[in-house]
Formats: structure tokens, sequence, C-alpha cells
């Protein structure tokens, strides 16, 4: 594909966002419910445009733009996982962070309590309660600010045990060990608190189930500044995959530059991770499919991954709402069908194509 | 020819005597029999055990069957519970053996029980059976169950009463509904179980409670007994009150939308602490308390005249 | 060709490098000349490719190694890569880049961080893809190509940065005998300009083709001296055991194995 369908793809890929956006804030607990209608003449029904309103405006349309969010840091994560490790299976999860993340969320439950202790007055009265879920401001940042902090130390946890990145294999396997220790340590910290166990479990299944606009603005943000960070570092990213010491003789100052890249990594998984909980194959799976489709530099690979993500995640949540409703499907096995399948398309298509071709 | 049909008479009855030994040593062995297997119970699983007596040494993996054996006045007899197992009070000092689904198989034996009662979707049976072990898997799951396993378990202690033990608590549970106003009939529930958010549906114990009470659920019964629902849904419906356990209720309120919710906005949420929600999420002998938690609960905060509500 | 010229391009002195625990150059001291084409020949396992990168300042070492009369460590990151392009061998390749955007990554060192690449950036790489009869197929991802292909682009890489000192590591590497003659007239055209190219090639009658010819053996240097003195063609095949005797042929000098 040469350079030409960039921004071909770009476009198709905010195009589609668009028309999954539209999509999601159709579907509902009733299955497929077309409220643009109701919104649009308001005089024809003023009660139904009421209920529409409120229903499209605090529920779904947060709600899908989160999922698109949450896609969007877990693509772009992605995309620097692989890029950083030079490694087509790593995924934003692999040095540990989603452990990390989990922990730190744990901890804050258990500290501050997941429904019998609370900040301010009762629920009843809107307190600032601490919940795996809360619309609070300063809960979802404090939150936030735990996944982030936890998602951070696990990965500089797992640099230190590998001393460095430079052996690969070495510093999967420190990432696979962090992993298992610090999810040990979770589970540990819910013994000890069985009152988070119920709001953690729910958060552990990864959903986008209660994503209001202080969750969504939050991500949207965060993106917007990784993504950022991200496009500026790209050329790092493209240095080093012809080598480090190619990299290094080009003048890239790579100590500095790869520690930014981790810092993006463990900032825009540890978000996604605080909003939605783990959900899985997003990260692994929109570099890939923007990889077939287009061979580019790692900084229009970032955009790309991020768009790609988001619409993929926003086509799994829209799914997870509209097969078994009023039921939920949860959200990382449509993302892993909708992914894994037109992975596997993708695979066999290609697989036929270079029968012939060239070593 | 005298001493042959002497010696033959002779053999005749020395071969019926020997007839009438065995004949006398097989009745011996039928009664001895019969003895031994004193009574058999049915478990849910249709395995059936047999006792000699009622066992006097029980092990309970299951929270509801050990309220229903001191429910039965045989708390004495419990020597191991498991460690989920926390009403009454005094099984709170008994030694904990693990889970039910994942029990210490080592120190239930050790503490040579003569009847082990686990649920039936425990693993464990097997393993304890072939150590010797007696074990009567039984799980209650509806209102129904809980008066067929009450009576399941007086037969296996050799309670004579277990009959009238359940009709104390099912008069208990009708004596709950019958406080609850009828101004209050028409009230539409949300019970909500765990953030996910899973509500109980009709199908549910907690439903079945909810039914008898005579208010709505506004979970029907097709959607299975704890359906993970879209938060929309209950938006939609608009509950006229919710009831939650404490450990799910932070942040309800706040959810995106729910602020509309009728039961939001007038206030009308009841909060259990965690003890009381065991007794209303347990399927076992303290329905009858659950049930009068509910009811309390509906006269305090059900709106005295129901509102017409949303699309169910 | 030009006359001797009297600068210094690298200077190394007292050179000691490790690699683990194993110390692969013994107080290593050479002195490169500017505008000339160097050779660096041995034996294997000689640390002729550890001495170039320790030349580029891509291996920690003892002893000084100074660039255009410079101490190379203490330039700052971007002047020593403008003035200092390197090529390996065996490193990973991005197979998902395109060949345009390989090239266009030897002119880093010249762009501005928030910037995009400027017109000589890329008229830089279109010249160096021309040169290495890459340009065609500038579209083509690295991973659709031959190992040959694939090498002409990564030197194309190397000569876009356009700097005064090439280092070159088994630059010949999957080219066929056409391709390699083709670098050589790439490296004369560079001689001209006034480049100094220092390259390592185990091909000897390839590397016979330089001015200056340098000859390790495990980890110290046995002789130096122009490729067409007859003594250091004595030192060469004394350095591979008289395995192999130099033939003049046709104005050039050639290895042949005994």
């Amino acid at each position: 594909m040469t350079l030409r369908s960039l921004p071909l793809l770009i476009w198709s890929l905010l195009l589609g966002s668009l028309a999954l956006l539209v999509l999601g804030v159709c579907v509902g607990s009733t299955g497929f419910e077309n409220l643009i209608g109701p919104l649009l003449q308001p005089q024809a029904d003023p009660a139904a445009t009421v209920m529409a309103h409120q229903i499209v405006f605090d529920i779904r349309l947060p709600r899908t733009l989160g999922a698109w969010a949450a896609g969007a840091l877990l693509g772009l994560a992605g995309a620097v996982a692989q890029g950083l490790f030079r490694n087509p299976l790593a995924d934003p999860y692999l040095l540990g962070s989603a452990s990390g993340a989990s922990l730190g969320v744990a901890l804050v439950l258990a500290v501050l309590g997941g429904g019998a202790g609370m900040l301010g007055d009762s629920m009843m009265n809107g307190g600032a309660a601490v919940g795996v879920f809360s619309g609070s401001v300063l809960v979802r940042l404090g939150l936030t600010g735990a996944a982030f902090v936890g998602a951070v130390l696990a990965v500089l946890l797992t640099l230190a045990l590998s001393r460095g990145v430079q052996h690969t294999l070495r510093l999967l396997l420190a990432g696979v060990v962090v992993g298992v220790v610090l999810g040990a340590a979770t589970q540990m910290v819910l013994l000890f608190s069985p009152d988070s166990l119920q709001a953690m479990q729910a958060f552990m299944l990864g959903s986008t189930v209660f994503v209001g606009w202080t969750a969504c603005l939050l991500m949207v943000g965060v993106w917007a500044v990784c993504v950022l960070a991200g496009c500026l570092l790209g050329r790092v990213l493209d240095g080093l995959s012809l080598g480090e010491a190619t990299a290094h003789s080009l003048g890239l100052p790579l100590g500095s530059l790869r520690i930014a890249l981790v810092a993006v990594l463990a900032l825009a998984t540890g978000t996604a991770v605080a909003q939605t909980g783990l959900i899985a194959f997003v990260g692994l799976a929109a570099p890939h499919l923007v990889r077939s489709v287009i061979k580019t530099t790692h900084g229009h690979l970032m955009l790309l991954a991020s768009l790609m993500g988001g619409a993929l995640l926003m086509a799994a949540d829209t799914l997870a709402r509209w097969l078994i409703a009023p039921q939920e499907l949860p959200v990382g096995v449509l993302t892993a069908v909708l992914g894994g399948g037109y992975l596997l398309w993708l695979m066999r298509r290609n697989s036929r194509s270079f029968t012939g071709g060239q070593a | 020819m005298m001493l042959a049909r002497r010696q033959s008479a002779l053999g005749e009855r020395r071969r019926q005597g020997r007839f009438r030994f065995w004949l006398r040593v097989l009745a011996l062995m039928l009664v001895s029999l019969r003895a031994a297997h004193a009574f058999e119970v049915v478990d849910d699983r249709g395995v059936s055990v047999s006792f000699v007596q009622p066992p006097q040494r029980v092990v309970s993996l299951l929270p509801s069957l050990t309220e229903t054996v001191c429910e039965l006045g045989q708390c004495e007899r419990l020597v191991g519970v498991d460690r989920y197992s926390d009403f009454p009070a005094a099984v709170q000092k008994l030694p904990k053996v693990g889970g039910g689904l994942d029990p210490n198989i080592e120190a239930i034996v050790a503490l040579r029980p003569d009847v082990v009662l686990m649920a039936v979707s425990s693993r464990a049976d097997e393993r304890l059976r072939a150590l010797g072990i007696k074990v009567v898997t039984l799980e209650p799951k509806t209102h129904a169950d809980v008066q067929r396993v009450l009576l399941k378990v007086g037969q296996v202690l050799g309670v004579s009463d277990a009959a009238r033990v359940w009709r104390v608590i099912d008069a208990g549970v009708s004596a709950a509904a019958q406080s609850v106003p009828a101004s209050v009939r028409a009230t539409r529930v949300y019970f909500e179980v765990n953030q996910g958010p899973y509500g109980a549906s009709e199908s549910s114990f907690i439903g079945e409670t909810l039914t008898r009470l005579g208010v709505k659920n506004i979970l029907s019964a097709k959607l299975g007994p704890f359906p993970k629902i879209n938060p929309e849904f209950v938006v939609r419906a608009n509950p006229d009150l919710i009831m939650v356990g404490e450990r799910s209720a932070s942040g309800l309120t706040q959810r995106p939308g729910w602020g509309s919710v009728r039961a939001v906005r007038e206030q009308r949420l009841c909060v259990f602490a965690s003890a009381q929600a065991d007794a209303l999420v347990r399927p076992g002998p303290r329905m009858a308390e659950g049930a009068r938690l509910m009811a309390q609960c509906l006269i305090n905060k059900a709106p005295r005249t129901a509102a017409t509500g949303g699309k169910p | 060709m030009t006359s001797a010229a009297p600068f210094i391009a690298i200077e190394a002195s007292n050179i000691r490098a490790s690699i683990g625990k194993t110390e692969i150059l013994h107080g290593i001291s050479l002195s490169l000349p500017q505008g000339r084409w160097t050779s660096i020949v041995g034996p294997n396992g000689a640390g002729k490719s550890t001495l170039l990168k320790v030349i580029a300042g891509l291996l920690p070492h003892s002893g000084t190694v100074k660039l255009l009369g410079q101490d190379l460590h203490s330039l700052p990151n971007r002047t020593r890569a403008r003035q200092l392009a390197w090529l390996g061998q065996n490193e990973s390749s991005g197979d998902d880049l395109t060949v345009w955007d390989v090239a266009l990554l030897g002119r880093l060192p010249h762009q501005a961080w928030l910037a995009g690449p400027s017109p000589q950036d890329l008229a830089a790489a279109e010249t160096a893809l021309k040169a290495t009869q890459a340009w065609d197929w500038r579209h083509r991802s690295l991973g659709q190509l031959s190992g040959g292909e694939r090498q002409r682009v990564l030197l194309a890489r190397a000569l876009a940065v356009q700097a005064q000192v090439l280092l070159m590591d088994e630059p010949l590497a999957n080219l066929d005998p056409p391709h390699q003659a083709d670098w050589l007239g790439v490296v004369r055209c560079l001689l001209e300009t006034g480049v100094t190219v220092v390259s390592v090639l185990h091909e000897i009658s390839m590397a016979l083709h330089a001015d200056e010819m340098v000859i390790m053996a495990s980890g110290r240097i046995t002789h130096q001296g122009a490729c067409a003195n007859p003594e250091t063609h004595r030192a060469l095949e004394a350095v591979f055991d008289h395995r192999l005797t130099i033939h003049p042929l046709a104005k050039q000098w050639v290895a042949l194995p005994n």
C-alpha cells in the first residue's frame, strides 16, 4: 500500500467511528432503538423527548464515547509496547502494568473503603462515596492516579529486574514475573478486605457500564496528551527498529526517550484500566490490524492504532449491549471475537498471497 | 442290612440337622442386616446414604446448612464448619475447614465426623466418600427447597419435630407479608446484588420473598435468577424502591442517568448491612427474618401510592 | 586521486574494550587519514567490528577517540551523528517501514524535533536511494525485499546522512558482484567529495581497492600501510597464516587461497 492510503485510512477510521457512535447511541437496554428521531423533533412527544434526552446524553453517549477513548488509549499503548520491545506479541499489559494498576485500585478501595467506608456524608445525600464506579471527579482522579502510579511502579520494577530493555527475553520474563507476583498481592489485599471484593470483581472483568462524563472526558484528555507525545517520540521507535547501534549512531538520546515512551505506556494503560477495568486484546490487535492495511512510520502508526482501537472497542461495546439486551455480555469476549476473527481472516488471506512471493 | 438302614437314617438326620443349622445362621444374618441399616436418606444428587443411628458429629460446608442444623436445635452436634458460616454466633468458635468448594480434606478427616453436609456444586464429596466419610449433598435454592432441606436434615439428625420448625418459619414469612400495608402492594422494586450491575429477578430466592410480600420486581423471571443488566434498563423501568447490600451501595445514586430514577429522587433506598444481607440472600431458615427486613423496608420507604412507573 | 591529505579524520589512542568480561581490544592506537578510504581486515575474531563500533562511539572503552580533532564523547549526540555515519551488520531491520521511510531516517540528525523533513532532507534521501539503485522500490516495505536489496536500502540510509565520515561494517553482505561493483563506484564518488570512508570487509580483493589498510589480529594491529605497498601484502598473507597469496591482475590486486 502506498503512502497515499494514509489519509484515506485516517478518514475511513474517523468516519467509521462516527457511524459506530451513532449506532452505539441507538442501542440500549431494549436492543436497537432509534432515539435520534424524538431528539430531533421535540414537539412531537415532549415526554418521550425528555426521556430520550436523558437516556442519550446521560447514559449512552458518555458510555459509547468512553468506550472509544478507552480503546484509543489501549491501541496507542499497544503500538508503543510493540515498538519499544520490537516484538509483535507485545501488548500494553506486558510489563505487569495491568497487575500494577489493579493493585493500586485494590489498595485505594481497601484503605478508603469499598462500601462501608465513605468520604463525606452518606450516599443518600450524594456524598463522595469511594466506589469503583463513582462519578465524583476527585474520586476518579484518585483512582486514576492510583492506577497510574501502580502501573508505573510495576513497569519500573520490571525494568529493574531485567536491567534495561536490551534483552527482550529477559524483559518479557521479568514482565511475566512481576505480573504474577502483583496479581497475587492484589488477591491478598482483597482477602483481608472482603468488602472491596465485589467492587474489584466487577472491575477485573472490564466493562464500560458506569462510564459517565467525568471518566469519559478524563480519558479523552489523557489520550490527547499521549497521542501527541507518542507522535513526537515515534521517530525514536523508527530508529530503534533498525537496531540499537544504528539508532545510537543517528544521535537519538535512547535512554531518556525510552523512559518517556515507558511513561506514555504507563499513563495510557493506567488511565484506561482505572476507568473500564481490564479489557484484553484491544492493545494487541489494534496495531496489527493497522499494519495489515498500511506500512508506515511509528508516529503515524500510533495515531492509527488509537483510532483503530477506539473503533474496535466501540463496536464490541455496542454489540455487548445489543446481543442479549437487556442483559450484557462481557466486552472482553467480544473484542477477542471481533479483533481475533479479523486477524485470522487476514492471516489466511496473506498466507495465500505469499505462497509465490519472494524470500 | 439293619446296620445299613440305621446308618442311612443317621445320615438323614444329620443332613436335616445341618440344614436347620444353616437356616438359623441365615435368619440371624438377615436380622442383623436389618438392624445394621437403621435408616436411609437420599440426597440431592440421588445418592442414598445409610445410617445405623443418627450422626452425632456433623461437619457442615454450606452456611445455609449450618443454619438449618442450628435451627433444628442440634447446634452442639456441629464439630466443624466452612469459613463462610457465621450464624449463629456459636458456630464462629468452631474449627473452620476451608470453603464449600475448596474444603480442607485433612482437617475434615481429623474431626472424625459421622456425616458431612455439603453443597451439590462441590466436587469434594467423592474424595471424602473414598476416605470412608458419609456425605449428604443438599443445596437449597428456592423457598420450596428450604422446607425440603429442613425436613431432610431433620431426618438425617433424627429430629422429630422438623415439620413444626418449618411451620414456624413459614408463619413468620406470612406474618411479614401481612404486615405490609395494602397501599404498598403495587410498589416496583429493584434489588441489586452486586456492582455489575447484577440484579435479583423474580426467579431468584430474593425474588420469591419479594413476590410473597406482594410487591413487583422490575426484573422478570425470564432473565434468569441473577442477570447482568444494562443500567439503562433500570432507568427506564424507574423502580419506586431500590434495595441493595451495603457492599455494593457506594456510588449507586451518582451513576449516570440514575438521578432521574424515582427511587433515587425520592430517596427510597434501603441499604442492608452485610450481616443483614446474609439473611436476605441465604436460602435458609432465616428467610423469615429476611422477609421481615424487607417488609420493614417497604413499610418505611415505599411510596404509599405507587406511581405508574416507566416502561417495565 | 587526491594528493596525500595531511589531516587526521579519526585518531584513536590506546583503546581497550571488553564485551562482557572478555577484553577484545588490547590497547589499539591508530590514525585514519581524512578524505581516504581505509580498510580494516583480519581473521575472524580479531576485533574488527568491535573496533569500528568503538570508533563510532557505540561501545564503552578506555582510551580516547578523536573525531576531526575533537574528543568524540564530548560532542553532543546530534553533532556527532551529523559528522559520522555508521552502517552495521546483522542488525534487525524494521520490516514494516517502507524503503523511503528507512532512507529518510538517515536525516534524523539533521531534523529538528518538531519539524517534518525539509526539502534538503527529501533531496538527500532521494539521491542516496538513486545511488544504490533502490529508488524504484521506494514504496515497498523492507520485509518484502531480498537480502541484497535490503542491504542496498540500508546503505542508502547511511549515505543519506551526508556525513563527513562513513564507517561501514560488512557492507557487501548479500550483494552480488554487479552490485559490489556499484558499491565501489559509490565509495569512489564519496572520496572525491572528501568523505572519509572506513570499512571492515572480509572480501580481501575488495578491501585491496582501498587507499590504506589496517591489519588486525587478536585485538591488536599488526600492520598499517598503503594498499599498493608490497609490505602490506606480505603482512596480509602472514596474518592469514599464508593460506592466501596476493596477485596482481589487470591493474588490481587479487587475493587467492592457496
